[in-house]
């Protein structure tokens, strides 16, 4: 219920929605520990809205569910920390996955050049496969997983193919990231709860 | 990271304790339990179907959303709200 009256987040100190030192904040030497939590939520639901205000505009409504899931989720990374190892994860697929899309558009003005008429979208782009969340990137699942460290449990293997980045990770670093990453879903889950009990009361 | 956890020698049975208590901390209805193997890999798989569901969540929550938006008009109050909060 308090989620409906999210106060105002700061304004970050750098504009540039590129920049992921913004929720270094959070990590400031004078920052105690609920200091530091009301700061990252507040980064995060800044980084959500104005996501949100930009896909209002821009995105045909096909798209919209697909474009909020990947907002949440590269926001929840813009505003934790950058030593977090899941959110170094998470915004490297985002970027992997913006640069292919650049990569198809140039295919396909190349292609415009070469043939007068206009040419039809490659087959290719239909094909394109979602990144989930919790899958790791290419580079990484390329990577053979670390052999099961000592006193490592079974289920820790299903834990790094959940949590962005995890195969690479030691079975401690893993624990930690993992705490971290749960804590970061939460906060996200409980800013689109509050969300859309606002909207639902117009 | 890597480096840095080998050059202080491998990590301690203590520590790993340590995290796994605070793992258990954020779980939802947790119950204090032994540190014993057994309880460590069930305690894994709550943990797993704990992030799945905040996963299925997310998912759940941009399609309301996607809904919302697609029937909220630009000047209506919830986008007004928006633009206040990323003014200020």
């Amino acid at each position: 219920m308090d989620a409906k009256r999210t106060p105002p987040p700061p304004t970050p100190p750098n504009p540039n929605p590129s920049v992921i030192g913004s929720g270094a904040a959070a990590d400031g030497g004078g920052f105690g520990r609920g200091e530091a939590a009301a700061a990252t939520k507040h980064m995060l639901a800044f980084h959500f809205l104005r996501a949100l205000s930009r896909i209002h505009r821009a995105t045909p409504v096909t798209r919209r569910t697909r474009t909020i899931r990947r907002a949440a989720y590269s926001s929840m990374a813009r505003a934790a920390s950058p030593r977090r190892a899941w959110s170094r994860a998470l915004l490297g697929q985002v970027r992997a996955r913006r640069s292919r899309t650049l990569m198809r558009r140039a295919a396909v003005l190349v292609r415009r050049r070469v043939v007068a008429a206009p040419a039809p979208s490659p087959a290719s782009a239909r094909g394109v496969r979602i990144i989930a969340a919790g899958e790791t990137s290419a580079a990484a699942r390329a990577v053979p997983p670390p052999p099961r460290q000592q006193g490592e449990p079974p289920r820790a293997e299903a834990l790094r193919r959940l949590v962005p980045g995890g195969a690479g990770m030691e079975y401690s670093s893993l624990l930690e990231e993992t705490a971290d990453y749960l804590r970061s879903l939460r906060a996200q889950v409980q800013l689109m709860q509050g969300l859309v009990d606002l909207f639902s009361y117009q | 990271m890597s480096s840095r956890r080998s050059s202080r020698g491998s990590i301690s049975e203590e520590e790993i304790n340590e995290l796994i208590s605070k793992l258990q901390s954020l779980l939802p209805n947790s119950r204090r339990r032994g540190s014993s193997q057994a309880s460590t890999t069930k305690l894994l798989k709550e943990t797993c179907n704990y992030i799945k569901s905040l996963h299925r969540e997310v998912d759940d929550l941009s399609d309301r959303l996607s809904d919302l938006m697609a029937t909220m008009d630009h000047n209506s109050p919830g986008a007004e709200i928006i633009r206040s909060i990323l003014r200020s």
